[in-house]
């Protein structure tokens, strides 16, 4: 079990990447004849991924949600799912290349990096931990496409004033559903994360009774949320919209990398637990 | 076969010319009455204004393309009209020229297929019915499987697409028109096409305005204040004749702060040019000109062209399938079908009920059924082999047997 475990973990990234560059290819090109093929191979490539992550669960006994590699395979099928149900629903084409290379690119690292970990901490065998990991990667998914949505909105608003009328501005939606839809993205990764945290908070003491809230994943996630909070009022009370809006959520995206990036690899917090 | 055309159009004749040629709905009538009565057995008058058609199967072999061109310039008696401004076809050339137009590739702008809607016009009988049905397929498939009639290839036209690259739903948004002329109604017309959600019009002459929003059910707002309510537009089009700017970068700027980073589309498609250009780089302002939208255009057109390829190979395709299915109109091929039919349909029959036969009786099914085919076919093969008339009559006479026992019907299911 543990070779094939091993070899869907080679094959993932693998399979990500060829969705790209069908998805890819299909942009360029804009042939009728791939909209069904690529969308078979992506849910050939996440159905992959659903084998794979049953397999570590059953072969190593505990959820891969314990580090940061183990969570990047979670959150690249995280993205990809969403964005597969998203093409499916709203039928909008021409986004998939730049959704699913974020996929790709968070496998690949999971891929390079991910341990065969059999034992865990115990503090990691809380039933509230499953609910309060699987909120928070709902919520840096949301804001993961939301930020590639309000990229894009930022490359076609400048094509547009630039008359630019070139790939870009044949094949991407329009301005107001690329605004929407990081709008819509980020709505829901904010409502997820702040589930994430009420959970975080409520089991937090138990947990680590000697934490600080001067914890940089604290600091971090706090500024994170703040940010995406912000935005959304924005929208709501003074009605902004377009650039600033999209801007907000790109913004909001890098401080929740840095800040996963702070908390994990450089600064010491009792999120890391490896 | 011997269907015969000819051609005044874009490509033959100047734009003049093409014009005092055109065909009122009148008197497309008055020439397809005459070509009834005198020339051809079936036949069929397109005319726009870039090009005027006669198709027909003439009646007698005596007819010229001479007799054919006289049809228009008995309408149209024009001194400068002359030879070398038609274009003539006969036969296999004259069905693919059809396919050419109504496919769009032979348009004044590649894809343009409002050809479309003059197909109805004509005395169309047995044969031409079949050859326009291919047409219209041959330009259903173009507009279907290629990019032929894809993107705008007008400036007014590619405002719109434009617009619609910036808004969702134009039933949602407001849009403002300003001047009263031809470019002014055409654009607001697209808008109107597109479901626009609330349509104005001003103009410095408040009548023309008025004339032009009855027409296309819009709203009239005063010339003299209009600038004081642009806060309320997502769109605003302007194509006046004024000859300076009629809106200043600080006219958008003012109406954008009431208007809290709500996009604003302006479309200037006057020349002179009515908005400052200046205006282009206020945050969330998309300001186009007449250039820009021409880049659109040109580009459009150019995918356009590269469509041509694969337009002219479907339309060998539905050649080669219009004359698959016209080499069939012929004794031989019609009392094959005729009998492969009716082979089908005994087959079928007996195939169905031979388990309530005892296995003795099979073969005697067989032999009887067989013997009731050829008695009924005996007679119709019989005739159908000592008809002897070749060309129009003989062709429409396989023809209706076909139609009448579907026999071209069965082989397409099959």
């Amino acid at each position: 079990m543990v070779s094939l475990i091993h070899f869907l973990n080679i094959l993932l990234p693998l399979l990500y990447f060829f969705s790209f560059l069908i998805y890819f290819y299909d942009f360029m090109r804009d042939e009728k004849k791939f909209i069904n093929v690529k969308r078979i191979f992506l849910f050939l490539t996440l159905l992959i991924h659903v084998i794979y992550v049953i397999v570590r669960i059953i072969k190593f006994d505990h959820p891969p949600i314990t580090n940061v590699f183990e969570i990047f395979t979670i959150i690249s099928f995280a993205i990809g799912f969403s964005y597969f149900i998203l093409e499916l629903v709203t039928d909008i084409r021409g986004t998939g290349p730049f959704i699913i290379i974020i996929s790709f690119i968070f496998q690949l690292i999971s891929t390079l990096f991910i341990q065969d970990l059999l034992e865990v901490k115990d503090v990691l065998r809380s039933s509230l931990l499953g609910a309060h990991v699987i909120s928070a990667l709902l919520g840096y998914a949301g804001f993961t496409i939301s930020a590639v949505y309000g990229f894009l909105y930022l490359v076609l608003y400048k094509d547009i004033k630039l008359n630019k009328f070139g790939l870009i501005f044949n094949r991407l939606p329009n301005l107001e559903v690329l605004e929407r839809l990081s709008l819509y993205s980020a709505v829901i990764g904010f409502i997820s994360l702040t589930i994430a945290i009420v959970i975080g908070v409520i089991w937090l003491p138990s947990a680590f009774p000697d934490f600080s809230y001067l914890d940089p994943k604290l600091i971090g996630t706090s500024l994170v949320w703040i940010l995406y909070a912000i935005g959304i009022a924005s929208k709501v009370l003074i009605r902004w919209r377009g650039r600033k809006l999209v801007l907000l959520s790109i913004t909001g995206f890098v401080v929740s990398i840095l800040s996963t990036f702070l908390s994990n690899f450089l600064a010491r917090s009792f999120h890391s637990f490896y | 076969m011997n269907l015969i055309a000819v051609s005044i159009n874009h490509r033959t004749a100047p734009v003049d010319l093409r014009e005092a040629v055109f065909l009122s709905e009148d008197e497309i009538r008055a020439v397809t009455k005459k070509a009834k009565e005198e020339l051809f057995k079936e036949g069929l008058v397109l005319s726009t204004c870039n090009r005027t058609e006669i198709f027909g199967i003439p009646a007698n072999s005596e007819l010229s393309h001479l007799n054919i061109k006289g049809l228009i310039t008995d309408v149209k008696p024009l001194k400068q009209i002359s030879d070398e401004y038609f274009e003539n076809f006969i036969s296999r050339d004259a069905v693919k020229h059809l396919f050419n137009i109504v496919s769009g590739i032979d348009s004044m702008l590649i894809g343009d297929n409002q050809i479309f809607k003059q197909i109805k016009m004509g005395f169309v009988g047995f044969l031409m019915k079949r050859i326009f049905d291919s047409a219209i397929k041959t330009g259903k498939r173009a507009i279907s499987e290629t990019k032929i009639s894809d993107g705008a290839v007008t400036v007014s036209y590619a405002a719109v697409q434009l617009i619609e690259k910036i808004f969702f739903n134009l039933s949602k948004k407001s849009a403002l028109v300003i001047g009263a002329g031809e470019t002014s109604e055409i654009a607001a017309k697209h808008l109107n096409d597109k479901n626009i959600g609330k349509l104005t019009i001003t103009n410095r002459t408040f009548e023309k305005a008025e004339k032009l929003a009855g027409k296309i059910n819009a709203s009239v707002l005063n010339f003299s204040d209009f600038k004081n309510s642009l806060h309320n537009y997502d769109i605003i089009i302007s194509a006046t004749s004024a000859p300076g700017i009629l809106l200043s970068k600080e006219d958008i700027k003012s109406s954008m702060k009431k208007r809290i980073s709500k996009p604003m589309v302006l479309m200037d498609i006057a020349l002179p040019r009515d908005v400052d250009p200046e205006t282009k780089k206020i945050e969330s302002v998309f300001y186009h000109d007449i250039d820009s939208l021409k880049i659109i255009v040109e580009q459009n057109l150019a995918i356009r062209k590269a469509e041509i390829p694969k337009v002219e190979k479907i339309i060998e395709e539905e050649l080669y399938s219009f004359y698959e299915w016209y080499n069939s109109l012929q004794a031989a091929p019609t009392i094959k079908g005729l009998r492969e039919m009716f082979e089908s349909i005994r087959a079928e029959e007996v195939e169905k009920n031979i388990n309530k036969f005892s296995v003795e009786d099979r073969e005697k099914l067989e032999i009887v059924t067989k013997r009731i085919i050829n008695k009924i076919l005996h007679h119709p093969t019989a005739e159908l082999k000592k008809t002897d008339e070749t060309g129009y009559s003989g062709v429409a006479r396989f023809g209706i047997i076909r139609s009448l026992f579907g026999i071209d019907s069965t082989k397409e299911e099959k």
